[in-house]
C-alpha cells in the first residue's frame, strides 16, 4: 500500500472519531445538570428572559435537532456564540489558537532539546552516575505541579530578578507583527522585524520552559531505552570493529534508529503539553486557548468548550497522522498497511 | 501452560525462585513472577526511596489530627489576630488570609490527596478493565465499537475533557474526581484489551472453555488474574499524575471548594498573596510535589519490572 493511499485512509478513519467526539462534547454540554442560561442571564432574570435566551440559542429545540444544527453549523464555519461575550466561537478560536500553538511547539522543542541528549547520555553511561542523575532530575521536574512552578518562576525570575516579562505575549505598547500565521516568532521573522522577534521570545521562553518539564521525563526515558536497545545491535559491533569512531556511531547510526520510538513519544507529548498549556496560560496571562477554556468552563459557557474540544481533537489527529509519516521517513522498513 | 508467558527474558540464578525448580507442583508461575518482580523492585534504590517517602506520607495522613497543631483549621476556623503571619514557632508554615495555620491544613489535606488519587485510579481501572476485557475477549463488532469509543476519549487531551466534565457536573471535589476518572479509563482499556487478546489464545483458556466454563468465569477466573501485574503497575505509575490533575482542577477553581484543605485550591488561594506572603502557596505546592515525586519514583521502578528491557 503506498503512502498517499495510507494517509487518505487514516484521514477517513479520523472522521468517525471526530463525529463521536462532537457527540460526546455535545452530550457533556447539554445533558448534564447545571443551568448555563440561568447563569448567563444572571440571578435577577425572569423566566421570560431565560426563555428568550433559550430560544435565541436554540436550546428549546429537541436535542437531536440541536445536535444536527450544531454539526451543520460546524461545517459552515458557524461554531456558535459565547453565551457571555456574544462573540463568535470560531473567531475566538482563530484569535487564541496561535498563542497556544506557539507556546506548545516551543515547549516541545525545548523538551526535545533537553530530553534527547539526556537520554543519549544516560544510554552511553548506562547505570553510571550521569545516567542516575538524568533519571532523578527528569522525575524530579515532572513531579512539580506546573502551575505552581510557573508561579514561582514568574515571581522569582520575572519579578525579582527581572530576567523576563511576567506575562502576556507582548508588551501593550508593542504592536504584534502582521498576522500571517499568528505565531509572533514566525511572523516577525517573516517581516525581518528582529526587535519584535526578541521581545516576543523574551515573553515566550519561561512559560515554554516550565511547560516543557512535563515532557522531559518521558522523552528522556524512551530515548535512553531505545538507545540501549540499538547499541546492542550487531551493526554497532561491526562498525566498531571496522574502526568507526564511537561518537559517529552514536550520532549517525544508533541515534537514528533510536529516534523512531522517540518521535512517537514526542508527538504524544505535544498533545499532553497542549493540555498542560491550559494551566501555564492561566499563570502567565497568556492569551491562548487554555485561558479561554478556563474562563468558559468556570462560567458554564459551553459553546466555546465544545469548539475547543473539537479543535484539540482535530489538531491531535493531525499530529498523530504526521507522526506516522515521519515514522516512515525515519525507518524505510516500515510498510504502511 | 501458564509458565510460558510473562517471564522475564533472562533470569539470573541468584534471583529468588529462579533456581528452585518449582515450575510444576510448587508455587504457580504467577507467584514466581511476582516474587521475581518484587526482587527487581527491591533492588532499585530510587524506588525504595520513593516507597519510604510514600510510607511517610501515609503515616502523616493517618496521624494528621495528632500531628497538626490546629486540626480545626482544616474546617475553616478563623483566627483574625494572626492573619498572614510568616512561618514561626507557632505556625511552622505561616498563616493565610484568615489566620489559618498552613502547616495544619497541609497535614490535614494529605489524607484527602491520597483519597482523591485512590478514587480516581480505582474508578478508572474498573471502567477501563471492564471495557478492555470485554473488547479483547469478545472481538468482532463489539471490540470495534468499544475501541472506537475509547479512541474518542483519546483524541482530546485528558485535561481538556476533565475540565469540561467537571465544569458541567458542577464545582466540587467529588465531581472533579468523577470528571478525571471518566477521562482516565481509556489507557486501562487499551492495556487490558491487549493483554486479554494475547491471553485469550492460551491453551489454558481453551481448556477452560473445553470443560464448559462460562465466558464470565473464563474472563474473571482465568484471564484477568494473569493480566493483573501490568494493570497494577499502570495504576501505580498513574497515581501521581491523577493527584496532580486533581490539584490542577482545584487550582483552576473547579475542584475542591473552600474551606476544604485541598492542596491545589490552597495554591489558588495563596496566589494573590504571592510573593509577599509566599508561604501560603509555596508549602501546599511542595506537598503536592513530594506526593507525586514519591509515586513517580515507585512507578519508575515498577515500569522496569513490567518491561525489563527498559532499564538494563
Amino acid at each position: 500500500m503506498n503512502l498517499r493511499f495510507y494517509i487518505l485512509r487514516r484521514i477517513a478513519l479520523v472522521i468517525p472519531t471526530l463525529i463521536g467526539l462532537s457527540m460526546l462534547t455535545f452530550a457533556i454540554a447539554r445533558i448534564v445538570p447545571g443551568d448555563p442560561v440561568g447563569l448567563a442571564a444572571g440571578p435577577q432574570a425572569t423566566e421570560e428572559i431565560k426563555a428568550a435566551l433559550r430560544q435565541e440559542f436554540g436550546l428549546d429545540q429537541p436535542l437531536p435537532l440541536q445536535y444536527l444544527n450544531y454539526m451543520a453549523g460546524l461545517f459552515r464555519g458557524d461554531w456558535g456564540q459565547s453565551l457571555y461575550t456574544r462573540r463568535e466561537v470560531i473567531g475566538d478560536l482563530r484569535a487564541f489558537w496561535p498563542a497556544t500553538l506557539e507556546l506548545t511547539t516551543t515547549a516541545v522543542i525545548i523538551a526535545t532539546l533537553l530530553g534527547v541528549p539526556a537520554g543519549v547520555i544516560s544510554a552511553m553511561y548506562r547505570n553510571r552516575l550521569p545516567d542516575h542523575i538524568a533519571r532523578v532530575l527528569s522525575l524530579f521536574f515532572v513531579s512539580f505541579p506546573s502551575f505552581w512552578l510557573a508561579m514561582i518562576f514568574q515571581t522569582w525570575f520575572g519579578l525579582e530578578l527581572g530576567w523576563f516579562p511576567i506575562g502576556k505575549r507582548l508588551p501593550v505598547l508593542v504592536s504584534p507583527p502582521a498576522a500571517t500565521t499568528g505565531l509572533f516568532l514566525v511572523d516577525s521573522l517573516l517581516q525581518l522585524d528582529f526587535e519584535t522577534f526578541f521581545i516576543a521570545l523574551r515573553h515566550l521562553w519561561i512559560p515554554a520552559l516550565v511547560l516543557s518539564f512535563g515532557a522531559f521525563a518521558s522523552i528522556t526515558r524512551i530515548t535512553r531505552a531505545s538507545m540501549v536497545e540499538a547499541l546492542e545491535k550487531d551493526f554497532v559491533r561491526m562498525e566498531r570493529a571496522i574502526g568507526i569512531p564511537y561518537r559517529i556511531i552514536i550520532f549517525k547510526y544508533v541515534l537514528r534508529n533510536a529516534l523512531i520510538a522517540t518521535v512517537t513519544v514526542i508527538s504524544l507529548n505535544f498533545g499532553w503539553l497542549m493540555a498542560g498549556a491550559i494551566l501555564i496560560e492561566t499563570i502567565f496571562d497568556w492569551p491562548g486557548l487554555g485561558l479561554y477554556a478556563v474562563k468558559a468552563s468556570l462560567s458554564l459557557d459551553f459553546q466555546p468548550i465544545m469548539g475547543i474540544a473539537i479543535l484539540y481533537g482535530v489538531v491531535f489527529s493531525i499530529v498523530n497522522i504526521l507522526t506516522d509519516i515521519v515514522y516512515g521517513i525515519l525507518d524505510p522498513r516500515i510498510r504502511y498497511g | 501452560m501458564a509458565d510460558k508467558q510473562l517471564q522475564p527474558k533472562s533470569v539470573s540464578p541468584s534471583l529468588p525462585g529462579g533456581g528452585r525448580g518449582k515450575g510444576k507442583g510448587g508455587r504457580s508461575a504467577r507467584w514466581e513472577n511476582a516474587a521475581r518482580g518484587l526482587y527487581r523492585f527491591r533492588s532499585n534504590t530510587l524506588s525504595m526511596i520513593g516507597l519510604t517517602m510514600l510510607l511517610f506520607i501515609v503515616l502523616v495522613a493517618i496521624f494528621a489530627p495528632i500531628i497538626a497543631p490546629y486540626p480545626e483549621d482544616a474546617a475553616g476556623k478563623t483566627r483574625v489576630t494572626a492573619r498572614l503571619q510568616p512561618p514561626s514557632a507557632d505556625f511552622a508554615f505561616g498563616t493565610d488570609k484568615i489566620g489559618r495555620d498552613i502547616f495544619s491544613r497541609v497535614v490535614m489535606g494529605t489524607g484527602l490527596a491520597l483519597q482523591v488519587g485512590t478514587v480516581i485510579i480505582l474508578l478508572a481501572t474498573t471502567i477501563g478493565v471492564t471495557i478492555g476485557a470485554i473488547a479483547g475477549y469478545a472481538g468482532g463488532w463489539l471490540d470495534d465499537l468499544l475501541m472506537r469509543i475509547t479512541d474518542i476519549f483519546l483524541t482530546v487531551p485528558a485535561l481538556v475533557l476533565a475540565i469540561a466534565i467537571s465544569a458541567a457536573l458542577g464545582k466540587g471535589i467529588l465531581n472533579a474526581m468523577i470528571g478525571i476518572s471518566l477521562v482516565w479509563w481509556p489507557g486501562f482499556a487499551r492495556l487490558t484489551r491487549s493483554l486479554v487478546l494475547s491471553l485469550r489464545e492460551e491453551p489454558f483458556v481453551e481448556a477452560a472453555y473445553g470443560i464448559g466454563a462460562g465466558h464470565l468465569r473464563i474472563i474473571f477466573r482465568h484471564i484477568l488474574p494473569n493480566a493483573v501485574s501490568p494493570i497494577i503497575i499502570k495504576m501505580t505509575t498513574d497515581f501521581g499524575f491523577a493527584v496532580l490533575t486533581a490539584a490542577a482542577l482545584g487550582f483552576i477553581g473547579l475542584g475542591a471548594q473552600p474551606p476544604t484543605p485541598e492542596w491545589g485550591a490552597m495554591i489558588n488561594d495563596g496566589r494573590r498573596y504571592f510573593p509577599d506572603e509566599w508561604w501560603i502557596a509555596t508549602f501546599p505546592g511542595l506537598a503536592i510535589w513530594l506526593m507525586v515525586f514519591s509515586w513517580n519514583l515507585i512507578g519508575d521502578g515498577l515500569r522496569d519490572v513490567l518491561d525489563p528491557r527498559s532499564r538494563r
